[in-house]
């Protein structure tokens, strides 16, 4: 099968196996392999976490890992340190071929539903393959309650470059604004993963500026945060962690170079 | 004596602790819908007490002090907006004892 005959067929299984969404998905065009790709993301997006048969898993593992490896990835050999275990790289999270990767999830613990919303929790389970929401119902199932804020919990990769997922749920910045309480929180979302990482003695990790997108956390204050508890967490713990922090926006990564002191 | 960490209130009688709810921080999570003591009966410095949904958060509430949970707030698992309310006889959490009395003495002022 080429490519878009795996679309295909990946369209067409999970079209008939939900006709529930054959309605909602109408709208969407099926002109282009663009069109196509869409499409399947939408419907891994709103798929439940139900069994799914082998040879979907086979079709899917083998898009997903062209679909993803077709693009320049990115090692920790290709970044600079600023200084030691300390690395900040601009550009997309499931384009690292590192040990792990942060995931800003949310309590639900399912991965974004929403059809195509570009939010990374969306973007990490459509390219890792319907095998991690399986993974994190299971966890949370076994839970038996929702995740807490500043908590973190590990899952492998699946289909990205990287090995291993850190899912934490950062504080969430309502009309009342930043307060100690959420910055706390924000500050035990890195320590959580940190700590992770290390218990699985994992190399290097790379952090999403967690809280700042769909939380509304104030990018300036969430970096300070970032890099306080990093730092704090390295030193306190003696830590050899490798720890990135991959900003996406043009925005983040001003905040970050001035803190960390690389810009005038 | 009145004290402050973890964003709970610290009141010690006699050798019992009891901690409850800061205004500050029900503020912060919003209505509590959903509480759930953990079993264990001795509790670590940050260790979780319970877990609890608000309506502005999923939250697991975890103690300034080490100690051995002599009672718990029984009350708020039907009710867990008693977390909510105002008055200290209703919002506690746990009592403890087996405090060290110099890592109550530390914490902050209420």
């Amino acid at each position: 099968m080429d490519q878009e005959a795996q679309l295909d067929y990946l369209i067409d299984y999970l079209l008939n196996e939900n006709p529930n969404t054959n309605g909602k998905m109408m709208q969407y065009k099926m002109d282009t392999v663009e069109d196509k790709l869409v499409l399947f993301r939408g419907l891994c997006n709103v798929r439940s976490p139900e069994p799914v048969t082998e040879q979907f898993i086979r079709v899917q593992d083998a898009f997903l890992t062209k679909w993803n490896n077709e693009r320049l990835l990115t090692t920790l050999n290709d970044m600079a340190a600023f200084q030691p275990q300390l690395y900040l790289w601009q550009g997309d999270i499931t384009s690292l071929a590192v040990d792990v990767i942060v995931n800003a999830a949310n309590s639900d613990f399912l991965g974004c539903m929403q059809v195509n919303h570009e939010c990374i929790d969306n973007i990490i389970h459509t390219r890792a393959g319907v095998e991690l929401r399986l993974d994190c119902n299971a966890l949370i199932k076994a839970q038996g309650r929702k995740e807490p804020i500043g908590k973190a919990k590990i899952t492998k990769a699946y289909n990205l470059p990287s090995d291993y997922i850190i899912h934490t749920v950062g504080p969430f910045i309502d009309q009342r604004g930043v307060t100690p309480i959420r910055e706390q929180l924000l500050a035990s979302s890195y320590r959580s993963c940190l700590a992770l990482a290390d218990e699985y003695q994992q190399g290097a990790i790379a952090f999403c500026c967690i809280s700042t997108g769909e939380f509304n956390f104030p990018n300036g204050r969430a970096a300070e945060i970032a890099i306080q508890t990093v730092k704090e967490y390295l030193s306190k713990n003696q830590s050899t962690l490798n720890v990135i922090f991959n900003v996406f926006k043009d925005e983040d990564l001003q905040i970050y170079q001035t803190l960390l002191g690389m810009k005038e | 004596m009145k004290k402050r960490g973890s964003f709970l209130f610290i009141e010690k009688n006699d050798e019992v602790y009891t901690l409850s709810m800061t205004p500050e921080l029900q503020d912060d999570i919003g209505t509590v819908g959903f509480v759930e003591y953990i079993d264990a009966d001795t509790l670590e410095v940050d260790g979780a007490i319970l877990n609890l949904e608000a309506s502005k958060t999923v939250f697991e509430l975890a103690s300034p002090l080490a100690g051995k949970i002599v009672e718990r707030n029984e009350a708020l698992i039907k009710e867990p907006s008693l977390l909510n309310s105002a008055k200290e006889e209703e919002n506690w959490v746990v009592k403890l004892t087996d405090v060290d009395e110099e890592a109550f003495n530390q914490l902050e002022e209420a």
